[in-house]
Formats: C-alpha cells, sequence, structure tokens
C-alpha cells in the first residue's frame, strides 16, 4: 500500500510530464487549499479510496495518452499523399484479440482491489461511537445517541456542524425526512445518501483535529446548492470538553437586560419550530416545540447552545466573522480545538448575515415561505418564513441568541 | 405496409411509378390525402425520407433549445453567486436542458438519420410500417412540445431528468412542470417504441437479396442494436412514468415513505432504463463514424464482425450496469461490488471499437473533410469519456466524484464528445445525398474547429471542478468553498463559461453553413466521397421509391466492389463510376413499384396524446375528449388499406417521376 | 311484404302490449300505470295500422331513376328500436339499469337507422350503398363493439375471479391463459379453417365466460374479501382485543424490508430484544428521529400469537383528561414478521419514556429514545 502512495506522489511531481488526456486530472488532484477536494484525504477511509483511485487515475491517463497519440500518428502518417487505394484487408483477428484481452486484463487488476477496498470500506463491526445523521430541506440535524464512554449522559442534538473526536471510528446513521439528501465529507469518505425511510451507514475518521468542509450532493429541491456542512475533528479532551457544554443545563439571562426580553421574543416567536432544552415558560412549564405543526419535514434545528457553533441555516452562513471564521479554520491542529471551544462571542459574531436573516430569511436562502406554494403541504413551510420581527425584537434577539453558549 | 413487386418480365419496359398518385377513392372514413405539394406533402406523408428530414430539423429545433438552456446555466455559473436566473429557474433550467438533450435531440436525430438511411442501406424502398413511422414522428414532435410547453404554464419540470422520487411529488414539485414532463416523456416513449418496432421489422425483413446480416453496412447494425434496446428499456421507464403520474394526479402512494414506499425503486426503475439508454445515445454515432471513417481512409472498417459484435456485447451488458448510478444510496458492498464489476466488463466491448477505428485509420489514405475530422474529434474525446467512465466503475473513488462535476465532463466527453460529434459527422457525411448539394467545407473546418475548442473549453475544465469538489446541480458556487490558487472554482467556472459561447459560435456556423448551403451551394456530384455502401447506388437526393431496381448484393461494402477491383498484382483499380453502376440499375428499372399512400390518421392519433394528457392534467372530460380521438382515428387507421388498390388509382403520368423531388438543402 | 316501417310498429306494438300484460301480472298494478300501458298499445295498433295500409307512403311503380329505385336491404334495427322502447318503459317501472339499456337500444337504433336509410338512397346499388354506410359508421361502430366487448370480458372475468378463493383463482387464471394462446396458436397455424368453426369457438367461449360470470355474481365473492371489505382491515390501526383473521399475510411481509429498517425487534424466548441498523449486538433501547416516519420490523419467533404495542405517551383530547397514545402490528403467530411505521412527533422526556412492548408479557419492553 504504501508502495501505491508512493506512486501517488511521484505522479503529483511528475505533472508537468503527464500532459494531454487526463493530464488535468492529475492536475486537479494536486490542488492546493480546495476545501472539498477529492484527493486530499484527512482520514483512513478517504485514505483507503484515495491510494486506490491514484493508480487507476494514472492508468487511464497513460491508455488515454496512448489513443491519442496512435490517432494523430495515423493522420500524420496515412495522409493522402497519391498512394495507391490500400489493401482492402477487413482485420487481424490475433491482433483484435490481443487488444481485447489487454485492456481486459487491466480492468481485472483494477477490479480486485476495488472488490476489496469495498467491502473493507463497509466494515462496521469495530464502530467506537454512533451519531445520528438526518438530512430535511436544507439543513442536517445530528443527535448523539447517549454513550457513557464518550461522557454523553443525555441525547445531545445538534445541527450545522458535526462534531467528532479525532482518532475514532465514528459511524453516522443517515435519514432524511422529507426527499433524498447526500452526506459527502470528501476529505473524510465519499458521500452516502439519506433516504427517506430507510438508515443508510456510513463511516467516518479523522486524523487531525480541524474543519473539514462538505455539501449535500443529492439533489433536493430548490436550496440544494446551500445545503452544506461541516465536519469539525476535536482531539478527545477537547470533545470531552464540547459534550460537556453541550450538555450544560439551560442558563435564563438575568432579569431586566436586553437578553432577558430576547428571551421573551423567542418564547413568543421562535419556540413555535426551535427548540431551546431546558427554556421554560414564565410559569415555569417546560417549553416543546412543534415544528411538527408548522414545518414540512417536522424539524428545525434545535437552538441549545446555539453559539457554540459556527455556522447557521444549513451551514450556509457563518455565524462568525470572516477574520475569526479564518482564524479558526486555518489554526494549527494544536491550538485549533481551544478556539473552536471558545465559541461565538459578540465581537465574532456575524452581526449582517444574522440580522439579515431574523429579519427575512426567505430572501437570503430559497425556500418555500410563500403561502400561495403551500396549498400542497396544507400550509406547513418548507424553510423559515418570513417572521416580520422589528428592528427592536431583532436587536433583543441577537442579544438572546449570544446567550445560548 | 410498401408492397413491392419484383419485376415480372424480363423484357425492358419504360418505367411506371405509382406513387404517392392519390387513390380516386379509398375505403375508410374519409378520402385519403391527395395533394402532392407545399405543406401537405409534409404533413400527410409516409415517405421514410421525408420523415427522416422532418425528425431531423425537430431535433435541430430543440438542440438549439437545450443550448440555450445550457448557455444559460453557465452564464449563471461563470462568477460566484450568479444572479442571471433564481434557484427556481435554475432547477428548471438544467431539468430541461437534459431533458431536451436526451429525449429530443440525440434521440430524434439518430431516429432522423436510421428513418432516412436503412431503407436506403438495406436497399428497401420504404420502412416496413410506413403510416406507423409517420406517427411516431409526430408523436415525438407533439410529445417535445408538450413538454416545452410547462415553460408557459407556471414553470417546467424542476427534478433533475433523474426526477428522484420523492422529491419529483406533488409536495415538493408543486407546479405542473413535472406533470408535464412525466406525460411529455410518456409520448415520446410512444414515438420510441414504435419506431423501435418498425426499423427492427425492416431490417429484419426488408433488406436486399444477399444482404446477409454480416454484409450488413454498419450503421445499420448498431442501430438495430439501438432498437432493440430501445424496445426493451422505453417500456421500463413507462411504467416508471406512470407510477409518478398516478401519485401526482390521482393520489397513489407509490414513492409516499409514510405509506411504507421505498423511494429507491424509483432509482432502480430509472436506471434500468436509463443506463440502456446512454448506449442508445452513443451507438447510432458510432454506426455513423463506422461510416465514415473507412469511405475517407478507402479501406474497410477494420475488424468489421468484432465492432458488430462488441455493438451487441454493449446491448447485452448494458442491461447489467443500472445501479452504478446508485452506488452512493447504501445498497451494501455486495451489490456495489458486483456492478462494479460489470461496469468495468463493458469497457472492453467500448475499448474494442476504440482500437477498430484506429487500426481503420492505419495504413489507409487518409482524406480529411469535415466529415472525417469530426470523426476522428469523436475516437479521441469519446476515448477521454470512456476512460473517465472507468475511473467512476471503481466504486469507491466513484463515491467522491459522484454528483460532482466530474460526472459532468464525463458525461459531456460521452455524449457530446461520441454522440453529438458523430451526429454532426453524418451531416457532413450524408448531406449530398440528402439534399443533392456539398455543405461549405471551409465552414465545415471552421465549425469544426469552433466547437471541438468549445467543447474542451467548456467541458475539460469541469473533470477539475468536480475532482476540486463542486457538486452538480447547484445554482450558486461560493467562494466560501472555491479554494485558492491556480485550481480555484472561480477560474475554471469562468473558462468552462467562455467555453460554451464559443461552442454557441460553433453550432452558428453549422447553421450559418446549411443556410449558405442551401442558398447556392455547389451541387453535389453522383459519388462526392467515393463511398462503400448501397446508399450511395441511388441518385441525389434519392427518388421517391429509392432503387429503380432492387441490387443484389455479394459483398459487404457492394457499392464499392461494384466500382473496383483488384487486378492481378492485388491492386485495387477502378472498373466502373457510380453513375455507371447507377445506371445500371435504372436499365433494369422495375415494371410496377407501389409506395404507400399518405394518410390523415398518424398526425390525428399523435395529436390526441397531448391532449389526452393536458386532459390527466387539468380536467378530465379532456382526457376522455383525447382519448376518443385517438380511439377513433385508430380504427379509422385500422379500417384504412394500407395501399390502395391498383384499380384506386388515377392513371399515371410520365412527369410523376421527376415532379416531387425536392431540393432542400 | 311488410314495409320496415310497419315492421317497427308492428313490434312495438306487439310488444306493448306485452309489457302491459306483465305489468298486469308480475307488479302490482296502479291505475295510472295501466292506463299509460293500455293507452300505448291502442295508439301503436292505429298508427301501426296506418303503416300496413299506406305501405309506408311508398308506391310501386313509376321509378326512373337509379337513386330512386328502392333496394332495400334486411335491417334489424327496426326490431332493436322496438326493443330498447320496451326496455324504456319497463324500466320505468321497474329499475334504472333496464331504462339506460332502453335508452342506448333506441339512440343506437336511431343512428344506424339513419345512415342506412341515408345510405340506401346513395344508388341503386346495394353493394355500393353498403360501402358508404360502412365509411361512415365503421369507425364509430368498431370502437364501440370492442369497447364493449372488452368490458364484459373484464367484468365477467373479474366477478368469476373475486368469487373463487386465492389458490383455485391463480389456476382458473393459467388455464384459461393457455387455453387462449393455444388455441390463437392453432387458429394461426392453419390459416384455412373454415370461418364457422372459429365462430363457433368464440361464441361457446363468449357464452361460457359470460355464463361463469352471471353464476359467480350470484355465489358473491369469496368469505374472506366479504369479512375484509367489512372490517375495512386496512384502516386496522389500533390495539384493540379484536383478533383478526382475515388480513392479508402476503402485505405484512414487506419485501423492501430487509434493508434499510430503523430496527428489527424481536421476540424470542419471552425476550425482546432490538437489532438496530449499523450497530453490532443486541439492543435494549432504540433512538428514532423526532416527525419522522421510522419504520421498525417485529418477528415473533415464540409459539404463540403476538403483537406489537408501541406506547407513544399520552394526548390531552379534553381538559383534563388524557389518553393513551399506541399504535399495534396484527397478531402473528410464529415465524411472521409485521412492518410497523412509527411517527413521533415530540420528544421523549425522561421518567415518561415511550416504549415498546408485548400486550401480555409483563416485564419485557424496549424503550424508544427520541431526542
Amino acid at each position: 500500500m504504501t508502495l501505491v502512495n508512493r506512486l501517488g506522489g511521484v505522479i503529483c511531481r511528475l505533472k508537468s510530464l503527464i500532459l494531454g488526456t487526463a493530464g488535468t486530472v492529475f492536475l486537479a488532484s494536486c490542488g492546493r487549499n480546495a476545501p472539498q477536494d477529492t484527493f486530499q484525504p484527512k482520514g483512513p477511509n478517504a485514505q483507503k479510496i484515495d491510494t486506490l483511485q491514484k493508480p487507476v487515475f494514472a492508468v487511464a491517463g497513460i491508455i488515454g495518452v496512448i489513443v491519442a497519440v496512435a490517432v494523430v500518428y495515423s493522420m500524420v502518417k496515412f495522409r493522402d499523399r497519391g498512394q495507391p487505394i490500400p489493401k482492402q484487408s477487413h482485420g487481424n483477428p490475433a491482433l483484435e484479440i490481443t487488444l481485447t484481452i489487454i485492456p481486459a486484463l487491466i480492468l481485472a487488476v483494477v477490479g480486485v482491489f476495488t472488490f476489496r477496498t469495498v467491502f473493507d470500506l463497509n466494515k462496521t463491526s469495530d464502530t467506537q461511537m454512533i451519531i445520528n445523521v438526518t438530512g430535511q430541506q436544507w439543513w442536517w440535524e445530528y443527535d448523539y445517541p447517549a454513550n457513557n464512554e464518550y461522557g454523553i449522559t443525555q441525547p445531545i442534538i445538534t445541527s450545522g456542524q458535526l462534531v467528532i473526536p479525532v482518532g475514532t471510528k465514528v459511524m453516522l446513521r443517515e435519514t432524511s425526512r422529507d426527499v433524498i439528501h447526500s452526506y459527502w465529507i470528501p476529505a473524510l469518505n465519499g458521500k452516502r445518501d439519506a433516504v427517506p425511510g430507510r438508515i443508510t451507514t456510513n463511516r467516518i475518521e479523522a486524523d487531525e483535529p480541524g474543519i473539514y468542509a462538505g455539501q449535500c450532493t443529492e439533489f433536493c429541491g430548490l436550496s440544494h446548492a446551500n445545503m452544506r456542512m461541516e465536519a469539525v475533528a476535536l482531539s478527545k479532551e477537547d470533545f470531552a470538553k464540547w459534550v460537556a457544554n453541550q450538555l450544560k443545563p439551560y442558563a435564563a439571562p438575568a432579569e431586566s437586560t436586553l437578553a432577558k426580553e430576547g428571551e421573551t421574543v423567542f418564547l413568543n416567536q421562535c419556540t413555535r419550530c426551535h427548540q431551546v432544552n431546558g427554556l421554560t415558560r414564565a410559569d415555569g412549564t417546560p417549553v416543546i416545540a412543534a415544528p411538527d405543526e408548522n414545518v414540512w419535514s417536522g424539524a428545525a434545528p434545535n437552538l441549545s447552545h446555539l453559539m457554540s457553533r459556527n455556522t447557521f441555516a444549513g451551514a450556509m452562513f457563518n455565524l462568525v466573522t470572516p477574520e475569526c471564521r479564518t482564524d479558526v479554520w486555518k489554526s494549527e491542529s494544536v491550538t485549533f480545538g481551544a478556539k473552536y471551544l471558545a465559541g461565538v462571542d459578540e465581537p465574532c459574531l456575524n452581526q449582517t448575515d444574522l440580522r439579515g436573516w431574523l429579519r427575512n430569511a426567505p430572501a437570503m436562502k430559497p425556500m418555500y415561505a410563500n403561502p400561495a406554494l403551500l396549498a400542497a403541504t396544507g400550509g406547513k413551510y418548507r424553510g423559515m418564513p418570513n417572521l416580520g420581527l422589528s428592528e427592536s425584537d431583532i436587536e433583543k434577539l441577537v442579544a438572546y441568541l449570544l446567550t445560548l453558549k | 405496409m410498401a408492397i413491392i413487386e419484383r419485376p415480372v418480365s424480363l423484357e425492358v419496359q419504360p418505367l411506371i411509378v405509382v406513387a404517392p398518385a392519390t387513390p380516386s377513392s379509398a375505403m375508410g372514413a374519409v378520402k385519403r390525402p391527395v395533394v402532392t405539394k407545399g405543406w401537405r406533402q409534409w404533413v400527410f406523408t409516409v415517405d421514410h425520407k421525408k420523415i427522416g428530414i422532418m425528425y431531423m430539423v425537430t431535433a435541430m429545433f430543440f438542440f438549439l433549445v437545450g443550448g440555450l438552456e445550457a448557455v444559460a446555466i453557465r452564464l449563471q455559473l461563470a462568477l460566484p453567486n450568479g444572479k442571471i436566473l433564481n434557484a427556481d429557474l435554475y432547477n428548471q433550467m438544467f431539468t430541461m436542458h437534459a431533458t431536451t438533450m436526451v429525449f429530443l435531440f440525440v434521440m430524434p436525430m439518430a431516429a432522423g438519420f436510421a428513418n432516412y438511411f436503412i431503407p436506403l442501406q438495406i436497399g428497401a424502398r420504404d420502412v416496413a410500417f410506413p403510416r406507423i413511422n409517420a406517427f411516431g414522428f409526430w408523436a415525438l414532435l407533439f410529445g417535445g412540445l408538450f413538454i416545452n410547453l410547462s415553460w408557459f404554464l407556471g414553470g417546467a419540470a424542476d427534478g433533475g431528468w433523474f426526477m428522484y422520487a420523492p422529491n419529483s411529488g406533488p409536495i415538493f414539485s408543486p407546479s405542473h412542470g413535472v406533470d408535464f414532463w412525466a406525460l411529455g416523456l410518456q409520448i415520446t416513449g410512444i414515438a420510441s417504441l414504435t419506431g423501435a418496432i418498425n426499423l427492427i421489422v425492416t431490417i429484419l425483413n426488408m433488406r436486399a437479396p444477399g444482404m446477409k446480416l454480416m454484409r450488413m453496412p454498419i450503421f445499420t447494425w448498431m442501430i438495430l442494436v439501438v432498437q432493440f434496446l430501445l424496445a426493451f428499456a422505453v417500456p421500463v421507464i413507462t411504467v416508471a412514468l406512470f407510477l409518478l403520474s398516478f401519485q401526482r394526479n390521482f393520489g397513489a402512494t407509490f414513492f409516499d415513505v409514510a405509506a411504507g414506499a421505498d423511494p429507491l425503486l424509483w432509482q432502480h426503475l430509472f436506471w434500468i432504463f436509463g443506463h440502456p439508454e446512454v448506449y442508445i445515445l452513443i451507438l447510432p454515432s458510432f454506426g455513423i463514424i463506422s461510416e465514415v471513417l473507412p469511405v475517407f481512409s478507402r479501406k474497410p472498417l477494420f475488424g468489421y464482425p468484432f465492432v458488430v459484435f462488441s455493438g451487441a456485447a454493449i446491448g447485452f451488458v448494458g442491461w447489467g450496469v443500472w445501479a452504478h448510478h446508485m452506488f452512493a444510496t447504501g445498497l451494501g458492498p455486495i451489490s456495489v461490488a458486483v456492478f462494479s464489476i460489470s461496469t468495468m466488463a463493458i469497457a472492453v466491448p467500448t475499448g474494442v471499437k476504440i482500437v477498430n477505428w484506429t487500426l481503420t485509420l492505419w495504413g489507409g489514405k487518409l482524406w480529411f473533410t469535415t466529415a472525417m475530422k469530426f470523426s476522428i474529434g469523436l475516437i479521441v474525446l469519446f476515448t477521454i469519456g470512456g476512460l473517465s467512465g472507468v475511473t467512476h466503475s471503481v466504486a469507491p473513488s466513484d463515491t467522491q466524484q459522484t454528483d460532482t462535476y466530474y460526472v459532468v465532463a464525463h458525461f459531456h466527453y460521452v455524449l457530446f464528445g461520441g454522440a453529438v460529434l458523430g451526429l454532426f459527422s453524418g451531416f457532413y457525411y450524408w448531406w449530398p445525398k440528402m439534399f443533392g448539394k456539398m455543405l461549405n467545407e471551409k465552414l465545415g473546418s471552421w465549425n469544426f474547429w469552433l466547437m471541438i475548442i468549445g467543447m474542451n473549453l467548456t467541458f475539460g475544465p469541469m473533470h477539475i471542478l468536480g475532482l476540486q469538489g463542486q457538486p452538480r446541480r447547484m445554482y450558486q458556487w461560493t467562494e466560501n468553498r472555491a479554494g485558492e490558487g491556480l485550481f480555484n472554482f472561480g477560474f475554471w467556472n469562468l473558462v468552462s463559461s467562455i467555453g460554451s459561447l464559443v461552442l454557441t459560435v460553433g453550432v452558428l456556423v453549422f447553421l450559418i453553413n446549411v443556410f449558405i448551403t442551401a442558398r447556392n451551394g455547389k451541387v453535389a456530384p453522383l459519388d462526392p466521397w467515393g463511398a462503400r455502401s448501397l446508399e450511395w447506388m441511388t441518385s441525389n437526393p434519392p427518388k421517391e421509391h429509392n432503387f429503380d431496381s432492387i441490387p443484389t448484393v455479394k459483398h459487404l461494402d457492394e457499392f464499392f466492389h461494384r466500382k473496383y477491383a483488384e487486378d492481378t498484382s492485388g491492386q485495387m483499380q477502378q472498373v466502373a463510376t457510380a453513375e455507371e453502376v447507377l445506371k445500371q440499375l435504372e436499365d433494369n428499372a422495375d415494371a410496377h413499384i407501389h409506395m404507400p399512400s399518405p394518410s390523415y390518421w398518424p398526425i390525428i392519433i399523435a395529436f390526441g396524446l397531448p391532449v389526452t394528457a393536458i386532459g390527466v392534467i387539468y380536467s378530465v372530460p379532456v382526457a376522455i375528449f383525447g382519448g376518443i380521438i385517438i380511439l377513433m382515428s385508430a380504427f379509422a387507421w385500422a379500417l384504412e388499406p394500407s395501399t390502395a388498390p391498383d384499380t384506386d388509382f388515377d392513371p399515371p403520368t410520365s412527369s410523376d417521376t421527376s415532379k416531387d423531388v425536392v431540393h432542400v438543402g | 311484404m311488410f314495409t320496415p316501417g310497419s315492421k317497427y310498429l308492428i313490434a312495438i306494438t306487439g310488444l306493448s302490449a306485452v309489457s302491459f300484460a306483465l305489468y298486469m301480472l308480475l307488479v302490482h298494478p296502479s291505475a295510472l300505470g295501466a292506463v299509460a300501458l293500455i293507452g300505448l298499445v291502442a295508439a301503436t295498433s292505429l298508427i301501426t295500422g296506418v303503416a300496413l295500409f299506406t305501405r309506408d307512403g311508398h308506391t310501386p311503380d313509376g321509378q326512373t331513376s337509379a337513386a330512386t329505385v328502392d333496394t332495400p336491404t334486411p335491417s334489424m334495427w327496426p326490431l332493436v328500436g322496438a326493443a330498447g322502447f320496451a326496455l324504456l318503459l319497463v324500466g320505468t317501472i321497474t329499475t334504472p339499469i333496464v331504462f339506460i339499456f332502453g335508452i342506448v337500444a333506441i339512440f343506437a337504433a336511431l343512428v344506424e337507422w339513419t345512415v342506412q336509410a341515408w345510405s340506401e338512397g346513395a344508388s341503386g346499388d346495394n353493394a355500393y350503398n353498403a360501402s358508404i354506410r360502412q365509411r361512415i359508421l365503421n369507425p364509430i361502430e368498431y370502437p364501440i363493439l370492442a369497447a364493449v366487448g372488452i368490458a364484459v370480458i373484464i367484468f365477467s372475468f373479474s366477478r368469476v375471479m373475486l368469487a373463487t378463493n386465492k389458490d383455485a383463482g391463480a389456476i382458473i387464471f393459467i388455464v384459461v391463459a393457455a387455453v387462449v394462446s393455444v388455441v390463437g396458436m392453432l387458429i394461426s397455424l392453419r390459416p384455412s379453417l373454415k370461418k364457422g368453426i372459429i365462430g363457433t369457438i368464440a361464441v361457446v367461449a363468449a357464452v361460457g365466460l359470460v355464463g361463469a360470470g352471471i353464476a359467480s355474481m350470484g355465489v358473491g365473492m369469496r368469505e374472506d374479501l366479504v369479512v375484509a371489505a367489512e372490517e375495512d382491515h386496512y384502516a386496522h390501526q389500533e390495539c384493540g382485543e379484536e383478533k383478526s383473521e382475515h388480513f392479508d399475510k402476503g402485505v405484512s411481509e414487506t419485501i423492501s424490508a430487509t434493508s434499510g429498517v430503523d430496527a428489527t425487534i424481536e421476540l424470542i424466548d419471552g425476550k425482546l430484544t432490538a437489532q438496530v441498523q449499523g450497530i453490532e449486538g443486541l439492543q435494549d433501547s432504540i433512538t428514532v428521529r423526532r416527525s419522522n416516519p421510522s419504520n421498525i420490523i417485529f418477528r415473533n419467533k415464540d409459539a404463540g400469537e403476538f403483537r406489537l404495542k408501541a406506547n407513544l405517551g399520552k394526548k390531552q383530547i379534553a381538559d383534563g383528561v388524557m389518553e393513551e397514545v399506541v399504535t399495534c402490528t396484527q397478531l402473528i403467530s410464529e415465524g411472521a414478521e409485521q412492518w410497523l411505521t412509527l411517527t413521533i412527533n415530540k420528544p421523549s422526556v425522561s421518567g415518561e419514556p415511550y416504549t415498546l412492548s408485548i400486550p401480555g408479557l409483563k416485564g419485557q419492553s424496549i424503550v424508544v429514545v427520541v431526542p
């Protein structure tokens, strides 16, 4: 296997030599800083794929070059120079059969390795952690079933960023609440569709702490282009801190602050769909959101600990400003965990997009919020509607959301 | 059915052609159409050549429609956060682009070539079922217009040409676009199915004496394979589309998960149709270039039987690979591994073809006409598409690349670099035959190079984009994920968009070429290319009845062997000119040739189909009305004899033979 | 001897007389009905007499041109029309369906008769006249007769299939299909076969099929269909005490259930266990996504009949009145399996978990966590 790895490396270095047909393909594989590059594995599953595909691409490229050269050579060599009409030969079966068997053999070799890798990638017996991944138009929900080994005493439910510990074999159990979506973090593994009514499984594992980008890759309607995801890998200690933070009980904002007023706005407007664990009404009864009554998919992102995430609205927008984002995204893997766990505070908050979203969400992300189009769903929205909040309400809400650490 | 009488006596008699003379009285509900001039000679025709030309004109029209949709898509994606189209319109655009190009351009264009040239290539005077042939064309035209009608009635289909359930359901696609799409494809499916049966019967039953299967021109062979694929694949998509229509229009729950359905049902049905469909699209072009390459290399196709059998093998193995479109759906490792291997297996017969084409060039005497250039372009570009296809067959790799632009690059190299270049090669090669004029070679060269450069600029960068992880079907791409340096999305998306404009200019040059040729093109000599097969043993364009006498076939490449023979030293020497060969056929003209009579019913039945479909969407009584149109005209058709008996014809006049020759190009 | 018009009138007189007699004998006579019918008999008799006397207004002599040559051909339409009127009358006093048949017969006779009469005026050549008639009417007759023929075949055959039990139905289906294709093949192999023989075969087959259909209608639907229709078992959702024997066991063994189900719940040796897709080993709790139809398979591997019951919390049905929300599979015997789709809209609260249990089996349950 290391030989194959080295071969891949050699090919990258020799890229300038391999021009023509598949040359571009190889060049692409050596791209830098492409967050969704399919040739930059960052975990063992993606690495297995990479190890398999690099030689295949190389062989394909070489064959392509051979064909192109043969054609160009014949074009030059046999062009009409007034030579007599050639002999009307109908072929050469021996040559023909040889040229059939050679590609068949090459493919047979590729087939054997493919076979092995397919079964290798589908191994499930040594899974260490399970996360349920649910797609809906147009965001992903992650829920972590209770798992004492990782300190998850209560199920954790989150969205936007999938947080995993490094060096851990994580099993994603995927499904969808509406149409088919596909979960894909190129650096960690190939894609796997989230099919409604079915549970599909996909294993991922990250070698280093960091953020790995991905995107929904099964066409899922209007905002398919905006259904993104990010996988955040944390060291095991950092992951434990993250879990602890997620399990932290709800802390109501102090009385007579702007945030407290924001909580009231949130209770009136947002809890119809969005759950914040531990939030209670004035009379002390717990608030349970009812997205099933308002949204066709029956779900809306759980906003508990919103400020521990870096994205919102199906990872379409960053919850942090570009500077803070670069700071986290580009940091060394040693310091990454601490920076990520610091969460989002006021200076880093991406006020523009968040306020725009609260002001009129459908204007920022195409969604089915137009009542005329909701006849088929019996009036239920597909995506977040325009709530018609006043500017002061937005002010209060932002203050409140900032408390959801 | 074409009644073609064999010569009854050996005496040389003046040629009498009695078609499409008008039956003075005919059975059936109304008199048969009588006019052989103006628009009516086209609308009621059953002549395979006229129908072939109408297929091609229709296909070219939809090619332009689909091309404009493609340009709109590329302009939207040229820069990040494109604003030219909104999300909804973009989704409609890419859905309709694919639908149009697959169902309304490549398939009908291939059907047009097949219609025109199959009877000529096998030495027949028409297809087996001329009225069904006419019906097939009208159904295609009305079906195509019907699908596109949705643009004006609340928006076109927006679920992608694959129309995966449940995203295609009434909840997720509330406009009527998907209804129009499903019912329109149902109609074009009827067209394909009738065409397939017709051509299969024609090829198997109406070959000239002596034309054994292994003496058939390779284009005829490939079309035969394609028709068998159609005959088995179209029923599958018909079933799927019915399920979809019932789900949308009559409240069925075939894909409703809450009712216990499995959405993967649709994917299996769609791809069991959809993969053979890929070969339906590409094999006709393989056939065309397998005709063109030997002609301009001045030697026979290398390994004819291998090309034939590899075509047939593709036809068979093509049924066992559909799930490679579903590697990411979680089928389980066994299914994935098996389909992965079968997909690799299908690369072998495809490779055989490429080898044979290359070896046909080898040792030839190459004449680089535009037709030849397009054919050679196909070999190289299709090879690239084929090899990227092999990388997809490696299932784990495919889970990285599927649904990215890499796939878009792959199938555009296969379908544009393959199918479309082959069709253009066919235009240049057969234009003199069809219209009696030569397309301008100089403009042809411009056309070729602009298309080749445009196509590589458009689709080449998509390899890079895909491997960099840009997914398909996104109405916008964002700089957040674009990466940096030479391989960022921005540069290559822009290159691709510019390429699409170059490609557009290339296609425009073709249209200009057609226009100029029609105005004052060079009149084509009888055998401009030194061709090899039977269709060139006719006048340019062919007479209504194709052949004055049906030739007896003794060789593969019969026409060539009538012109050339080996001398004592083994050198090929010309022994007859094309004119002499044709003269020989004319001198032995059959005494009495019956051609099928025109009919109203094909177009009327075909018109009933979209009426019914409109009714299904908007109002059931309209559907019943459409059904009555279909039922009544079907019976009227059945009661109408295919050819009126002799006594029904007006006495022939001597001018009948030449007056209907139409110069179009 | 009789002109077409008088034939029709004689027929209608006769039939109205018959219907009067039947009315008096079979139906409870009312004064109005009796007067109406006797009036009809009188009126038709009078008109028939006039028609017979005047021979429909034709004069046998003095024809000069071919178009005026009277070349009547035999016609069944007077008879059909008359029968139609009779059916119309009988229908008015009995059931509507007879009335409808009467209308159809009258309408058909009207159209056919008109066109035939019109075509007979075309020339003195019967054959030519017939061809004109065919050109107009065949495109209408053929589709309608074909549609009627197909409808009769489908209706009769479907009655037979509904009356016989499932196994016999399959055998009948195969046998009929085989007979049809064999006979068709034989006929096509012997194109010289006399038309009479083919016609006889077709008539025998048609009579047999229609006869079987009528007989089956008399027998009625098979028992389990009747029961299923009464139970409306497709809507069968609640967990009552009822023990339906009549659900279609084939339906519950859903073929797509082998892959992608959320969990498989098995009852073995009195123990309830869960196998969850993607997780190794047996579980005692499953996590189900909120507001998402989740598919669960219940497999009974114990002797005896059991059902799986999902306890999905409580719901307020009135002020202060709570009702348990439950859903169930059917009772299934050993080795059988059932498919249950759960949609739970509210997250589970600790203390009151959602559970899956077996009624009548204490201490065994699977906790359903909804985050």
